[in-house]
């Protein structure tokens, strides 16, 4: 598979968390060409790696397929459309942002802004109550087209850096929907260690309700979250993050398996694949937090690529972390369970 | 016109960084005008002979527009930029740019929300926060691309939404676009046309070529600020896209020529145009340099009205253009005889 065609047919497809409709159905399309038995279900996409062989541990490789984005509350008496937020949007960068809202077709806009004769100083970040999208339509014309509920997602394109770094929208966590894509790759016609579960859970940003339901579902014995994390950058804390194109960042934390945390450090170790640490306190903030808990509890860890700007549509990854993430999931189900 | 604004506003041309845009419009007034030079601050001033010989009248627009200076290259390979000209960090942050003449794909970047404390969320951003990521993971890296002194632009498409246009750098290439359309036209009288430099960072190109044309009068095509939005009512909204032509009596620069402002209103309700004024003292342009240039030059400026100026999404609404083109041709044939 070519993983930069990938990823950018994934990161612009559409999928707010709860519209995840045309992602996931992407998303399912490219998994089917290493899965027999794809399915959605609660909007996860859902796929069996491989033969099952009784005795092997079930492992569940997760990346949610949703992203940030918002979602329309109503069309205001100047013709705006009124939106609140999915997930944990940066408020400071809406003014004069581009947005397309999946109407009964797809309508592009652009966030208002107040000018700065009206910005009273300019000291305050818009609240969502205050932000309107200005379609350049009018109020009859948009309640013909878009009705509460309907979805909006920043409209941004995927761009080339250097190197091998690229910028776009829904990198978090398109970027780990492809890194399993590219493990299954590295993993076709091997002997697993693991019976192979896939899943692209729907709803991480809101709270992982996906994943809660999805490891209702599968009840693996093992589960890795494949999501990014942050990667340092003008501001950051270097303490707390990593670097791009440093390699994957593997999860050791009180809620993590300490085991699949060391095994996976083995492994990276073993191949020469160069790995960071990403050391938390407790919760992760990742689906992992799901599968540990979910029915009598699964032993799991987070693998992460690191990406600068979260939750904007400037992400920006390094596509070595991606290749490097996949080489590690793929030397780890190879190495089984000792 | 449209095609003739796209075509101009997708060019980059910050403030004493003009000439792609004026090489463009070289090519399209050389064989409509009968002189053409460019000044020693980088001004192109047209002569056209008309049908007969009027007062002395100069139409001008400004060819540069709002964008950024490279200041810094930083060790991490990321680089530190100003702003040229007035622009709200808040339409910057999260943002694609390009940079240099060579259009290096870049992204602005800055702190993930989620390392923010709440204050720091409901804080507008600061360009002090904010660096341009090029992909470069080292100083030496990123010199191979861009050196210090670069200017860099909003990367934004030029898009159509209804009737309404959003692009970068309406302000002002929309006043070129009606400036070269006039000029391929039969003029009833001689003209002056001066599409001018650095209107962005204090009127500095208008002033010197007025002073060299030394007109009678001047007539300046802009793109003013528009505030027609969401929960903005009454007198705060200034102007209104789809109300016309904005002929303002007095702003933060200038008092303009009485007589001119009269004829404007006149002369849009007898050819049947619609036509607006300000409702609040706010902004300014180059008449603000030109009226008070030499002896004095009575002056008025006529302009699109434009919501979201200074931002990669200015929007404007296409029937204003053709409207007032309408006026501003009309009035290039009657001021002349005053």
């Amino acid at each position: 598979m070519e993983l930069l065609g990938t990823i950018t047919e994934l990161a612009q497809a559409f999928g707010p968390s709860g519209c995840e409709d045309a992602a996931g159905e992407l998303a399912k399309s490219m998994l089917e060409e290493y899965c027999s038995e794809v399915y959605i279900s609660n909007n996860n996409v859902i796929g069996r790696f491989g033969e099952r062989r009784e005795g092997l541990p079930d492992l569940v490789l997760d990346a949610h397929i949703d992203q940030i984005g918002m979602i329309v509350t109503g069309i205001s008496e100047e013709g705006f459309v009124k939106v609140d937020s999915l997930g944990g949007i940066d408020r400071r960068l809406l003014p004069t942002q581009q947005v397309v809202i999946f109407g009964k077709r797809q309508i592009p806009g652009v966030f208002s802004t107040l000018p700065p004769h009206l910005a009273q100083g300019g000291n305050k970040v818009m609240t969502f109550a205050e932000a309107a999208i200005d379609t350049g339509l009018s109020k009859e014309e948009l309640e013909e087209l878009v009705s509460p509920g309907d979805c909006v997602k920043f409209d941004v394109e995927l761009k080339r850096l250097l190197g091998e770094r690229v910028t776009c929208g829904a990198l978090d966590d398109r970027c780990g929907v492809a890194c399993i894509l590219y493990a299954l790759e590295l993993l076709k016609g091997e002997d697993l260690g693991y019976n192979v579960t896939v899943i692209f859970s729907s709803q991480e940003e809101v709270g992982e309700r996906g994943a809660k339901v999805g490891a209702f579902e599968l009840a693996p014995d093992i589960a890795i979250a494949v999501d990014v994390s942050f990667a340092m950058n003008t501001g950051e804390d270097p303490k707390k993050c990593g670097e791009l194109g440093k390699g994957p960042m593997i999860g050791v934390s009180p809620s993590l398996s300490r085991r699949i945390s060391q095994e996976l450090i083995a492994c990276a170790k073993n191949a020469q694949i160069p790995f960071q640490y990403e050391v938390m306190n407790g919760m992760t903030g990742t689906n992992a937090d799901r599968y540990s808990v979910e029915k009598g509890g699964a032993e799991t860890c987070t693998v992460s690529i690191p990406l600068r700007n979260m939750h904007t549509p400037a992400e920006v990854i390094d596509l070595r972390d991606v290749r490097l993430s996949a080489q590690l999931l793929a030397e780890f189900i190879k190495e089984g369970r000792k | 016109m449209k095609s003739l604004l796209k075509e101009l506003c997708l060019i980059n041309g910050v403030s004493g960084d003009e000439q792609l845009v004026r090489s463009a419009i070289m090519e399209k007034v050389k064989d409509h005008c009968d002189e053409m030079r460019t000044d020693p601050l980088g001004s192109l001033i047209c002569f056209k002979k008309g049908k007969s010989s009027g007062k002395k009248l100069m139409v001008c627009a400004h060819m540069d527009e709002v964008g950024f200076i490279i200041t810094h290259i930083n060790s991490d390979g990321t680089l530190s930029f100003d702003q040229v000209g007035g622009i709200d960090p808040s339409v910057v942050i999260g943002r694609q740019v390009k940079v240099g003449n060579a259009g290096i794909q870049g992204v602005v970047g800055s702190q993930a929300v989620h390392d923010l404390s709440k204050e720091e969320r409901e804080a507008p951003p600061k360009f002090s926060g904010m660096t341009i990521d090029i992909g470069a993971s080292s100083k030496e890296e990123a010199e191979k691309y861009v050196s210090p002194g670069d200017c860099a632009y909003f990367s934004s498409d030029f898009l159509e939404m209804g009737s309404k246009i959003k692009s970068k750098a309406i302000d002002d290439r929309a006043g070129c676009a009606m400036m070269i359309s006039l000029m391929q036209e039969d003029l009833p009288f001689d003209t002056y046309f001066v599409f001018n430099v650095q209107e962005e960072i204090g009127l500095r190109g208008s002033g010197a070529s007025a002073y060299s044309v030394a007109p009678d009068f001047a007539l300046v095509l802009e793109a003013t600020t528009a505030a027609d939005i969401d929960g903005v009512s009454g007198g705060k909204k200034v102007c209104c896209l789809g109300s016309g032509p904005v002929v303002s009596f007095m702003d933060r620069r200038t008092i303009y020529d009485r007589e001119l402002y009269r004829l404007a209103f006149d002369t849009a309700m007898e050819i049947g145009v619609p036509c607006q004024t300000k409702s609040a003292v706010a902004g300014g342009n180059d008449a603000g340099a030109i009226h008070i240039s030499g002896k004095g030059v009575r002056t008025l400026a006529v302009s699109v009205p434009c919501r979201y100026l200074h931002s990669p999404a200015c929007v404007i609404e296409s029937a204003d253009l053709e409207s007032t083109y309408a006026l501003v041709r009309e009035l290039a044939g009657r001021i002349p005889k005053l």
